[in-house]
């Protein structure tokens, strides 16, 4: 009840976000990335953290509902981008499908490495193939979507925000849910599970692909907004890490970890890549912007944002394995 | 003769990717763990044996005897920091963990080398010999290839005749039996880690002859290296030296017949087929389903 009143709360609180900031475009822009990140690692959640299968290849999902809408979209101009959206989640079902009825007759490492495998072969073909747009990537023009402004980041910041309401709805369902419980007495012991008339491949395959379609929205809203998608900003390997990272950092298998892990990691990522901590060291004086180390600070920690991401990993893993959340319920 | 000409080259770019396997298989075998930093260990060694060649003037292949000591007590020691917190951890938390390690190298070495690719171009790097009248044979990766069955030569005689080697074995056969039987595993660990560091980062020099050289190369070797160890069955060494060799072959012949675009995606669907049909490998013995 608590937590109802807490999400009912901070969703309205939510909603009148961009007009505080008076519809600034670029602190919008930061809030549609951290709901963005905020909702992929709690699509990834629903598979990785409440079945404990962790997907390393999450990318293809979104990729995919990005590629799908986009591809629909430049071909027939005319279509409801709502159509796209849910073409998009068919192809994505369709991938996480396959994938599941090959791995999820296996245990430990396997999945994981599935999960790439497919991803890459999903990422390669896209790059390989010719309507795909290949390395060159997919343009979108002039969209319309019953009247609303699409060249404002307004509309896409509230679709952001109703999926990853969804999202969490979806989950808090599951937590409650007889699903919920299969799942993790599956991420728990899998032997345990299966003796006591759990039907594990079809759990562990119906969670994965709620996970894919929730991934895909995100991918085809990702998609409209920024109306240009290429293999790197879609479907690379970095794009799953840093979705099990946002969750991670958060709390996995809890309903608000992914969400705080977004909070936290976004604006992070955000300032060393617009060089914040550089230009305030050396506009505070600590470094002369003329010595070696000043021209790091000045230059190449811009460049350094995935190195920090490395870095907050392996501390992550070592001395907090349950995330910010998980510290926090074992001190209580 | 085209068929004859990509099988021999695709057998002696095999033979690294088997190095590069046979060290990731033994880091699962012996400790349990998926190593993804390899790539970026790999990676690592193409940079050593690039400034062994420009700043030392060595040749890339006698630079070997610099690389692998250096590259063992790089891996020893990242296992005793690192590595042997998770050991017992489950198994996303080691996958993590070395993801991350990767990232800090491979980035790292972004910061300090920049993306440009870089190319190692000694004496012989373009010349090739002719065997059957009209076969071409790549100087440089046939080198490659000698050096490989040497050092899979010595990996054998050390983990066959060494008290450490049997003691690495009973370690990866059964851990807890080989504590009770006073073996120190934790230390096994991390000369396991450290040897599949040195066996990744001599597969990254022994391919800088004939690849570019740039902070992600060892991304597309992960994959590889993953699908070397898949399909000789985790944690076998023999399975990943024949590993290592088939995916060579399959890939070169699939830029032959098919495309170079499309060599990766074929690796991988083979990775899927094998897990799909053959979960234990080709040639393993230890269930995976």
């Amino acid at each position: 009840m608590k937590s109802a009143l807490l999400a009912a709360a901070l969703l309205l609180s939510a909603l009148f976000l961009p007009k505080l900031t008076g519809h600034d475009p670029y602190l919008v822009g930061v809030m549609i990335e951290v709901l963005r990140m905020a909702a992929l690692a709690s699509a990834w959640n629903i598979i990785g953290g409440y079945a404990g299968q962790y997907s390393f290849g999450h990318a293809a999902y979104f990729g995919a509902g990005a590629y799908a809408t986009s591809i629909i979209l430049t071909a027939y101009p005319a279509t409801d981008p709502l159509l796209a959206l849910v073409a998009g989640i068919a192809v994505s079902c369709l991938i996480a499908l396959v994938t599941g009825s090959i791995v999820f007759r296996l245990r430990g490492h396997y999945f994981a490495l599935a999960s790439i495998a497919v991803a890459e072969i999903v990422r390669l073909s896209v790059l390989n193939l010719e309507f795909t747009g290949g390395a060159q990537g997919l343009l979108l023009s002039d969209l319309s979507f019953h009247g609303l402004d699409l060249n404002s980041k307004t509309p896409f910041y509230f679709g952001m925000l109703m999926l990853l309401a969804l999202t969490m709805g979806v989950t808090a369902l599951l937590s409650r849910a007889r699903m919920g419980y299969y799942l993790q007495a599956i991420r728990e012991d899998e032997d345990a599970a299966s003796s006591l008339g759990i039907d594990i491949a079809r759990c562990k395959n119906s969670a994965l692909v709620v996970s894919a379609a929730l991934t895909s929205v995100a991918g085809s809203l990702y998609a409209l907004y920024i109306r240009f998608i290429d293999t790197t900003a879609v479907l690379d390997l970095r794009l799953s890490i840093e979705i099990i990272l946002t969750a991670i950092i958060g709390g996995v298998g809890t309903i608000w970890g992914p969400l705080l892990g977004a909070i936290l990691l976004v604006p992070l990522a955000e300032m060393l890549r617009s060089n914040f901590f550089g230009q305030t060291l050396v506009s505070l004086g600590v470094v002369s912007p003329d010595s070696p180390a000043g021209r790091f600070f000045a230059d190449g920690l811009a460049h350094a944002h995935v190195l920090v991401y490395g870095v907050i990993t392996v501390l992550c893993i070592l001395f907090m394995p349950t995330g910010l959340l998980g510290l926090f319920r074992r001190e209580r | 003769m085209l068929f004859v000409q990509s099988l021999v080259s695709g057998l002696l770019t095999g033979g690294i990717y088997a190095l590069a396997g046979m060290g990731m298989s033994m880091i699962f075998g012996v400790m349990n763990v998926s190593n993804f930093a390899h790539g970026d260990l790999m990676m690592l060694g193409m940079y050593m044996a690039y400034f062994a060649f420009t700043l030392l003037h060595v040749d890339p292949y006698l630079s070997l005897v610099l690389i692998l000591p250096v590259a063992f007590l790089f891996g020893f020691v990242l296992e005793k920091i690192f590595i042997n917190r998770v050991i017992l951890h489950p198994h996303q938390n080691q996958i993590l963990l070395t993801i991350g390690l990767g990232l800090i190298m491979s980035n790292s070495a972004l910061l300090a080398f920049t993306s440009d690719p870089k190319i190692l171009t000694t004496a012989y790097s373009s010349s090739s010999i002719t065997i059957f009248n009209d076969v071409f044979v790549s100087v440089p990766l046939l080198r490659s290839f000698l050096v490989t069955c040497l050092i899979t030569a010595l990996l054998y005689l050390f983990l066959s005749r060494t008290r450490t080697g049997m003691a690495l074995r009973a370690t990866s056969q059964n851990r807890e039996a080989a504590q009770l039987m006073g073996i120190d595993v934790s230390k096994m660990s991390a000369i396991t880690f450290g040897i599949g560091t040195a066996l990744s980062a001599s597969a990254g020099a022994l391919i800088a002859p004939t690849y570019y050289i740039y902070p992600m190369a060892g991304h597309s070797f992960l994959l590889k290296a993953f699908t070397v160890c898949v399909l000789g069955g985790l944690g076998s060494i023999p399975g990943a030296t024949l590993g290592g060799l088939i995916i060579g072959i399959v890939e070169a012949l699939s830029s032959t017949y098919l495309s170079t675009d499309w060599k990766d995606v074929v690796v991988f669907t083979l990775f899927l087929a094998v897990l799909l049909l053959r979960p234990q490998g080709l040639f393993g013995d230890k269930g995976g389903a």
